[in-house]
């Protein structure tokens, strides 16, 4: 073939793959908002009420929403605060030969696939649960959280810890120069500094724990409804994944049965999207990605 | 408080979280690899599943999770290459860029489950392919796309620009200078990523569960349109019926076989980015 033929068919070739690889994103919005259309015209604002009984026609997501936000809350709540001290004890206090030991051990945690997370969680995080608080069943709203927070440590860590890491070592010279102890120096020089990164890596951890399936899916009960009193999430919930999970298959194609259910997902993507574009305006994740 | 004591408490608590993360990571690795390594042997690894997974092995289970990720890296690896070429190469406006980087990040950001309703309603449903082997591969080749194109995009972006002025001078077009220099330095990187992707993509659970595999009686698919047994969701339906201490023993070796399958994507990967950056420093 002729060489100026190729380099056009080339051309071609690579702005097609583009087109594509770009259009995948709002190919999925497009059919999550079509399928969804139907339940948001049948149902209207019903949608946010807390009954959801598919054979009388009620499709209420308010305990799905409930139960995304309490685990997502928890994970965030119990994650954060260890997974920060890790890290300033990583770039900070440890010696810096122990630094890419401990990471690649991080890496190891988090390339455990979900589901034998949730498989642990089955086999022991609701047994404890149910045995410390007296349950009838461990398998709660906490179970739920706690293994996600779990889950999503290993991103807080590596990711603020890199955020921390960066501070060049000026900034600490000085401020042991001024005589600081070593907390003083973390909290009032480097993380103000780090705070962006850090804020990113923990909208990013939360975004990983919202849409996170398998594990919540076996450990959390799966009960359509709200406690009462709110805060009392030792007792079975459900959260949009895990209401997907089981019941998705269980639906006609077609039906506003379904279309609710697709109505909840594309909730869940606009706000997992939302988070995870934020958390990239406010960290460099360029290398991050792979490595 | 004074700030003596305010640094020793802030020490303690900095041990005491580290010391917790590291509990967490023994507890883990222990747990699987106790129960895992009881629970398999060689009839396990080459025998097919009986009761539900409560016995027999998980041969076509492994089989079946092979295949899937291997058609995704056939998918997802030229298309992966042709973004990373055409933003590297081709795309110089910089709001254009900017635009396609939030819609890869974007994309990696979408919750796996989102990606199996797409299939579902897309592939299975609107295509009208059935739970099918090919519907599960194209939809974790889309899910593992941004890592191959960032990856990829790096290493041809980072190729130093006297290559591509040296090669433009032979009197090359811009393509033969694509094909003959970039990506062979280039591709090392993409397939980094390709690794790193299958890591991910051999455990996902939540987008094949409904539109790929079969919970039992799979065996070897006669075609792309057939359903295929995996890992991940016989993991899940053991995992379902935990009260069996058959089936959880089972599914502790089929653990136990996932983890190994992506621990092995996760070293090829790091044994080929140390290789190549020998290479490049050479």
């Amino acid at each position: 073939m002729p060489a100026l033929i190729t380099d056009k068919v080339g051309k071609n070739y690579v702005l097609f793959s583009t087109l594509i690889s770009a259009g995948v994103i709002f190919m999925i919005l497009l059919m999550l908002l079509i399928y969804s259309w139907e339940a948001i015209t049948q149902n209207g604002w019903q949608l946010f009420t807390t009954v959801w009984n598919p054979p009388a026609g009620q499709f209420g997501i308010a305990s799905m929403l409930y139960g995304t936000v309490a685990v997502t809350v928890i994970a965030v709540a119990l994650a954060v605060p260890i997974g920060l001290m890790s890290a300033i004890m990583i770039s900070e206090i440890l010696p810096g030969r122990y630094r890419v030991m401990v990471k690649s051990l991080l890496e190891l945690l988090a390339g455990i696939p979900s589901i034998i997370y949730g498989l642990i969680g089955v086999a022991f995080f609701s047994l404890w649960i149910g045995n410390i608080f007296e349950l009838d069943t461990g398998r709660t709203i906490l179970t739920g959280g706690i293994l996600l927070a779990i889950m999503i440590l290993p991103i807080i860590i590596t990711l603020s810890e890199d955020a921390i890491h960066n501070v060049p070592d000026i900034y600490r010279e000085a401020a042991f120069g001024l005589g600081l102890y070593r907390h003083e120096v973390i909290f009032s020089t480097l993380l103000p500094i780090a705070r962006a990164d850090i804020a990113g890596a923990v909208l990013l951890g939360l975004g990983r724990a919202m849409g996170e399936t398998m594990a919540v899916m076996l450990v959390i009960g799966s009960i359509d409804r709200i406690p009462s009193p709110v805060f009392n999430t030792l007792v079975p919930g459900q959260t949009i994944t895990s209401k997907l999970g089981r019941e998705i298959t269980e639906s006609a194609f077609g039906s506003v049965h379904f279309s609710s259910m697709i109505f909840m997902g594309l909730m869940l993507l606009i706000i997992v999207l939302g988070i995870t574009l934020i958390a990239q305006r406010f960290i460099k994740l360029r290398s991050r990605l792979y490595e | 408080m004074s700030r003596i004591l305010k640094n020793r408490l802030f020490s303690g608590i900095s041990w005491i979280s580290l010391g917790i993360c590291c509990l967490i990571l023994v507890f883990l690795i222990a747990v699987i690899a106790w129960n895992g390594i009881k629970a398999i042997n060689f009839d396990f690894l080459m025998s097919e599943s009986r009761h539900f997974g409560a016995s027999g092995g998980i041969y076509y289970q492994i089989v079946g999770s092979l295949l899937m990720v291997l058609v995704a890296a056939l998918i997802s690896l030229p298309l992966a290459l042709g973004t990373a070429v055409y933003k590297s190469e081709y795309l110089k406006n910089s709001k254009l860029q900017m635009l396609s980087d939030s819609l890869i990040y974007g994309l990696n950001g979408i919750p796996s489950i989102v990606f199996g309703l797409f299939g579902l309603i897309f592939f299975v449903n609107i295509l009208n392919t059935g739970i099918s082997w090919f519907v599960g591969s194209v939809i974790l080749a889309f899910m593992i796309l941004p890592t191959i194109v960032l990856a990829s995009y790096q290493s041809i972006n980072s190729i130093p620009d006297h290559y591509r002025e040296s090669a433009l001078a032979l009197g090359m077009d811009k393509w033969r200078v694509i094909t003959t220099v970039l990506l062979p330095q280039g591709i090392s990187g993409a397939v980094t990523g390709l690794l790193i992707g299958l890591a991910r993509a051999v455990g996902e659970t939540a987008p094949i569960m409904f539109i790929a595999t079969a919970y039992s009686g799979a065996r070897y698919p006669d075609s792309l349109l057939e359903p295929v047994a995996a890992l991940p969701t016989h993991i899940l339906a053991l995992a379902q019926q935990a009260t069996d201490p058959d089936a959880l023993q089972a599914a502790w070796g089929a653990s136990f076989v996932l983890i190994c399958l992506v621990t092995l994507f996760s070293i090829s990967a790091l044994f080929i980015r140390k290789r190549t950056q020998i290479l490049s420093e050479r």
